[in-house]
């Protein structure tokens, strides 16, 4: 009777099996319909429990149940966790579940890919992360993905986002934070207005929002996740940063934290490079001129390699091994000039801050280590002159458009201080054309142009200087695009490094650039700076716009029109004037037959609101369409 | 197609004068080569490759045989600022090997050379300036960083790559995105080991082989010195003055046409063993492919699919019903993880378990169905345009397996890995000059993979004008085969308003109402036919008395693509296509035709590219056919001044205005 034994635990078992797979959860059909809307996938759950055990170390519990419409919502699963030497990944795994909230399948530890983060210009870093490869069988689908690590660093609580992707509604999102003992654990609420967020906990030690019912978002041009987007910012007075103890209440405290314990000692440099800069710099005495010196020795001997080993990227490497190699990233090079800079007697501070062109500013009110890059300040004349140490090209002092305008930290060694990075003003950012072109009888175009770009401009235009010529090409075909067959003849590059300005001198011609029609010419009068791009229309906008930086573009060419035509149309003379900025053409007649076309164009850099954006497309499409005015000559 | 200079060396038999190698030696930096301001012939290039000197040789341990040992050494020139990222310096070892040892890479004599007022100056390399990672699980990443290195500095290095596979050296570049003076690579090859050379590329690189004597000293198992002798085949490839490879846009893999060195194994002869077929024919090479277990064995297993195939067809369905159906079924059932290959990976019952599988498991079970419903379907090997054109015999050159099934003399192309492929049409990245089709009995032949049908978009509009130059009108449109596929692959899973909305900013801000499409992912065999309403104030220039409108409105081609002066690689185009515009346009009452523009016929590259535009008046109605034609897939960089001027032809005539005027 074995046999029969064995039939019944047969049976038994699958009646077990069936058992257990009746237990269903997530099942698509219980998503409200409002939350589909313009969403690829729908976050059901994303539970978040931190646990702050003591100053040296905190654990985070993850879940995370999404469910995935299509392909384009694969992105949203974010399965993945970061590990190094402080943060060791405890559990990672996750199910997946079909459309009736069945399981189809479970996806283990060893089964997720373990790989190194290093990209781009890391040369080397011991940060890896392991992520679900999953390939999808069926849509829609649900993920389920639970993690647990554990990390030392509590100067990073990872901030907290409600939700994070567009077209991705939100079910539910909550936060529960909970903290051992008097650590001086804070928070801040960024963007919280307008949501549906709870907090449903808020003591010294505890903390938990809910956070429901989340549309899914559509993406909007001219407006960054960061400036809408809800977060939760959180740290510790009493922290931990890679084994080293800190506390800190003010900017100051954290700033003298940091002076003493992380950058301490690391500016110590040979006798012999001692003497090579002192000699370099000679009898000078002036503060600028001395930082002149030093900040073009350094750009001439070093180059950007990012390492990041040791303090989570945070210790700078030492200044004496950055003099040696000649190499180092954005903390090292800046400290390294801070280092030859005191050998000369001239203070300077790390400066803390969020590099990047889309301003970003550090949350004065709110201390805890953050930013993602660092410059070096000079103070003068109770003012800073910054230095991007980075860079073998930027001109002194300069700050481009990748930290300009933003608040910062800076690191003196009595502690730190909150300031203000140099603003370019809208007018300052400068582009001023004056050139000339002729029309020949068959409509085709020669002419030259001289462009001065100053400010937040000259970024744009300083880089030409250095790209191989068939960039340099393309460049003009791609800014002069409005020019058919454009041929380009001699470029000339003037880069004046004290007075930040670029000059290019640019030859031009073009066959057939006025279009025939029987025994008319018709071209546009404005040849050399068309207002290209449109802008997006976008039906019923939600969120607020914002231009970044204004700028000013001044043009003034001279016109030869070919013999044996006559002027059939010549377009009107255009002003415009809006809070988003002015616009102004002018064509004069001269005493020769030739015109003059004057063109003036200044945006203003600002914050509008969701209901203007519409009137900021006609703005620009307005200008677009004037600078396509088109004149008609005929025959005669 | 002469589109690739592609020699084949064959070692043996090759017998050149002997050309004088150039004396570099490693450490010996000249004071001329520190004062170089720029590069003397291409003066425009941040750097440069002084010189590159390679060797292949082979040592041999009693446990693992002989082992390759690859060597390297560059001395580099920066010129300038932007060429510091030549300081640093990666190379890839594979460490994934099942039977074999990890690869092991070290660098060695790596010195940075400087002039600080007249003196060379060294600074060497140390430990902290090396790094290697772990990529993934089959392949590591070693990384060097040069100390002290700025715009004039001379730097050099050397490394030494040792690995078991001797199937495949790793390949020899002789050109890169910057000038090489001079390049070398030599082989010292042991006889038992015949391998078969490729040279890519447009360089001249000269080449010398001879037969003579090498050796190997190893230590055999009781520890004792011992020396094994044979002859060897020493061969030198010698390269001078390469240009630097720029990058061109419309290219389909710059691989192609990098100059560089592949070597593959070809057999192996040991004495007292017969002689071991790696791959010589590309029939060898397929044989050898078809005889591996992740092969045939799984195209011979079937029983897995017997019932679903039962239940799919009925015993009344003609073989294009049974092909359509299981080619639904498996496309549908089987989802792709993104893997390439010719080989199963997990197996295709596994796969086919899971739902999910690499190329060769979901082509395989598309394969084996069809065979069981009485189709004719045999796997056809492919290298991806990703992977580079195969043109010389290697297992190594295919990277992917697709489906070809022969119904009564009709040969069709298939691939169920993507979601909107069908009957002919493969994913774009297949569509790689030849592939190799095995049947079953391990013979095999070259397939074409290369569309010879032309895709076509087809579009009708049914346009009115008004006295405030508003247009408004009617428009249909039908995409067919690739053009279909394009648009799926990127729009089928779009929501309508999101389409809308990204083609209204595409034309120019017309207004789009009443939007439909039909087969945008049902039946995939069949057109994409889509059709809206619109309305415009764009399109038509007011100056003065006179409307100005472009005949083709939004579809306007106002620039020409092709903006380079100078063209090294091919253009490519992926497929041929013909676009078809009919245009019917109303004129306003109270306006008559000032003019229109002139119709005209081009014609280029022996009728390859053809352009037709005639517009017609009638009566209140303007009538405008214009039809482009590319019968080609890629085009010549000698022909590339014609099909810029072709192109230039079109945009000026496109651009040329229909002139209306108030009476």
């Amino acid at each position: 009777m074995q046999i029969f034994k064995i039939k019944v635990l047969i049976v038994f078992s699958l009646l077990m099996s069936q058992l257990q797979a009746q237990k269903k959860e997530y099942l698509f059909s219980q998503i409200p319909d409002s939350l589909k809307e313009n969403a690829d996938a729908v976050v059901r759950l994303n539970q978040i429990d931190i646990n702050i055990v003591s100053q040296r170390s905190m654990n985070i519990k993850s879940q995370r149940v999404i469910t995935v419409f299509n392909e384009k919502g694969l992105s949203a699963i974010d399965a993945f966790e970061n590990y190094d030497k402080k943060i060791s990944i405890k559990n990672i795994e996750a199910r997946i579940l079909d459309v009736f909230g069945n399981e189809i399948k479970k996806i283990k530890r060893k089964d997720f890919k373990d790989v190194s983060a290093i990209s781009g210009s890391t040369l080397f870093s011991d940060a890896r992360y392991i992520y679900l490869d999953y390939t999808p069988t069926q849509y829609p689908f649900t993920v389920v993905f639970d993690s647990e690590i554990e990390s030392s660093n509590t100067a990073f609580i990872p901030s907290w986002y409600p939700f994070k992707n567009y077209f991705v509604g939100t079910e539910l999102s909550v936060l529960t934070v909970n903290v051992s003992g008097n650590l001086g654990f804070k928070k801040k609420e960024i963007n919280f207005n307008g949501f549906n967020i709870e907090k449903n906990t808020d003591t010294s030690t505890q903390l938990k929002y809910t956070a429901k019912f989340i549309l899914a978002q559509k993406q909007e041009p001219y407006c960054a996740p960061t400036m809408v987007f809800p977060r939760l910012l959180m740290s510790l007075d009493s922290f931990n940063l890679e084994g080293k103890d800190g506390n800190a209440k003010s900017w100051k405290e954290f700033g003298k934290w940091y002076y003493d314990e992380i950058l301490d000692g690391t500016v110590q440099l040979t006798p012999e490079t001692e003497a090579k800069i002192k000699n370099l710099v000679g009898t000078e005495t002036d503060v600028i001129k001395k930082a002149k010196i030093v900040y073009d020795y350094v750009q001439k001997k070093s180059r950007y390699v990012s390492v990041q080993v040791g303090i989570g990227g945070w210790k700078p490497m030492l200044a004496a091994d950055v003099d040696r190699l000649g190499y180092g990233d954005c903390k090292a090079l800046t400290n390294y000039t801070r280092a030859l800079l005191e050998l000369v007697g001239v203070p300077s501070y790390n400066t803390i801050l969020y590099g990047d062109s889309y301003k970003r500013n550090i949350q004065s009110d709110f201390v805890s280590i953050q930013g993602n890059h660092m410059i070096l300040a000079i103070p003068y004349k109770n003012d800073y002159v910054w230095l991007e140490c980075t860079s073998q090209d930027d001109p002194f002092g300069y700050q481009g458009k990748f930290t300009d305008d933003r608040t910062v930290l800076i690191i003196k060694p009595t502690g730190g201080e909150i300031v203000h990075t140099k603003i370019y003003e809208d007018k300052g950012n400068l582009q001023k054309s004056k050139g000339t072109y002729l029309l020949d009888e068959k409509g085709s175009l020669s002419g030259n142009i001289s462009i001065v770009s100053e400010g937040s401009q000259y970024s744009n235009k300083a880089r030409l200087e250095h790209v191989h010529p068939d960039e340099k090409e393309a460049h003009y075909k791609e800014y002069w695009s409005n020019i058919n067959n454009l041929k380009l003849g001699k470029i000339v590059f003037t880069n004046d490094k004290d007075k930040v300005t670029f000059l290019e001198d640019v030859s031009i011609n073009a066959a057939n650039y006025a279009n025939i029609s029987g025994n008319k010419l018709l071209f546009s009068i404005n040849v050399y700076n068309q207002q290209g791009n449109a802008i997006k229309r976008i039906r019923n906008r939600k969120y607020p716009f914002e231009i970044q930086r204004g700028y000013l573009d001044t043009d003034e060419i001279n016109i030869v029109l070919p013999k044996g035509y006559e002027i059939e149309f010549l377009p009107d003379n255009f002003d415009l004037k809006t809070k988003f900025g002015e616009y102004k053409t002018e064509i004069v007649k001269t005493e020769d037959g030739s015109l003059i076309y004057k063109r003036f164009l200044l945006v203003n850099k600002g914050v509008y609101t969701n209901m203007e954006y519409d009137e900021y497309r006609l703005f620009i499409e307005q200008i677009s369409r004037n600078d396509n005015a088109k004149i008609i000559l005929t025959k005669t | 197609m002469k589109l690739f200079r592609l020699k084949v060396i064959l070692v043996a038999f090759l017998m050149v004068t002997s050309m004088k190698a150039q004396e570099f030696k490693t450490g010996r930096i000249s004071v001329l080569e520190l004062q170089e301001k720029k590069h003397p012939i291409d003066t425009s290039a941040p750097a440069a490759i002084l010189y590159k000197k390679g060797r292949t040789f082979f040592t041999y341990d009693i446990k693992k045989g002989f082992v390759m040992n690859h060597e390297f050494t560059y001395r580099i020139k920066i010129y300038k600022k932007g060429g510091l990222s030549w300081a640093n310096f990666e190379v890839p070892y594979y460490i994934g090997y099942e039977n074999l040892s990890d690869e092991m890479l070290s660098f060695s004599d790596a010195v940075t050379y400087n002039l600080e007022n007249g003196d060379v100056i060294k600074t060497k390399l140390n430990s902290e300036g090396v790094f290697k990672t772990k990529i993934n699980d089959d392949w590591k990443m070693a990384k060097l960083s040069m100390p002290n290195v700025k715009a004039g500095s001379v730097i050099e290095f050397s490394y030494l790559l040792k690995s078991e596979n001797l199937v495949r050296f790793p390949v020899c570049d002789f050109q890169y995105t910057i000038p090489v003076n001079y390049a070398e690579y030599k082989t010292e090859i042991p006889e038992y080991y015949i391998y078969k050379t490729i040279l890519k590329g447009y360089v001249d690189v000269k080449s010398d082989s001879k037969v003579n004597q090498g050796s190997v000293s190893f230590a055999n198992e009781y520890g004792q010195t011992r020396l094994m002798t044979y002859k060897q085949i020493s061969s030198s490839y010698i390269a001078k003055d390469v240009p630097a490879l720029k990058e061109e846009e419309f290219v389909d893999n710059i691989r192609n046409y990098q100059c560089s060195l592949h070597n593959e194994l070809e057999r192996t002869r040991f004495p007292e063993q017969p002689v071991k077929d790696y791959s010589v024919t590309w029939e060898g090479v397929a044989k050898t492919i078809f005889e591996n277990k992740n092969f045939g064995n799984q195209l011979a297993e079937i029983n897995y699919l017997v019932n679903d195939v039962k239940l799919l067809l009925k015993s009344e369905d003609s073989k294009d019903e049974r092909l359509k159906k299981i080619f639904k079924f498996v496309q549908e059932k089987m989802n792709w993880n993104q893997e390439y290959g010719y080989y199963a990976d997990k197996g295709v019952v596994k796969a086919y378990e899971e739902r999910t599988g690499n190329a060769a498991e979901i082509n395989f079970i598309l394969i084996s169905m069809l065979r069981l419903a009485g189709v004719e379907a045999n796997p056809v090997l492919i290298s991806t345009i990703n992977h580079g054109i195969p043109v010389f015999p290697g297992r190594t050159v295919f990277n992917y397996v697709v489906a070809m099934v022969d119904i009564d003399g009709k040969l069709i192309l298939l691939d169920a890995t993507h979601k909107y492929t069908t009957q002919n049409i493969l994913p774009l990245n297949a569509l790689n000059w030849t592939g190799r089709l095995i049947k079953a009995d391990g013979t095999s032949q070259e397939v074409n993979l290369l569309p010879s049908v032309p895709s076509v978009v087809n579009c009708n509009v049914m346009a009115k004008i008004d006295a405030s130059g508003k247009i408004t009108g009617d428009l249909r449109s039908r995409k067919t085969n690739y053009e279909a596929y394009s648009y799926r692959e990127k729009f089928a899973q779009t929501n309508t308003d999101n389409y809308v909305e990204r083609i209204e900013n595409s034309y120019n801000g017309v207004e789009i109402s009443n939007y439909e499409v039909k087969n945008k992912n049902e039946d995939l065999l069949e057109p994409v036919d889509e059709s809206f309403t619109f309305q415009s104030v764009n399109h038509t220039e007011i100056i003065g008395k006179e409307f100005f409108i472009n005949p083709m409105l939004f579809f306007t081609m106002n620039k020409n693509p092709f903006l380079q002066e100078n063209r090294k690689m091919p253009v490519y185009f992926g497929y041929p296509t013909q676009k078809k515009y009919m245009i019917n346009l109303e004129i306003p009452e109270g306006f008559e035709v000032e003019s229109i523009p002139n119709g005209i016929n081009l014609s280029a590259g022996d009728g390859a590219l053809t352009f037709k535009c005639f517009l017609v008046k009638n009566d209140n109605r303007i009538q405008i056919a214009v039809q482009t034609e590319f019968k080609k897939t890629m085009v010549s960089a000698e022909d590339y001044s014609m099909l810029k001027d072709f192109y230039q032809k079109i945009v000026d005539k496109e651009k040329e205005k229909i002139v209306l005027k108030k009476i």
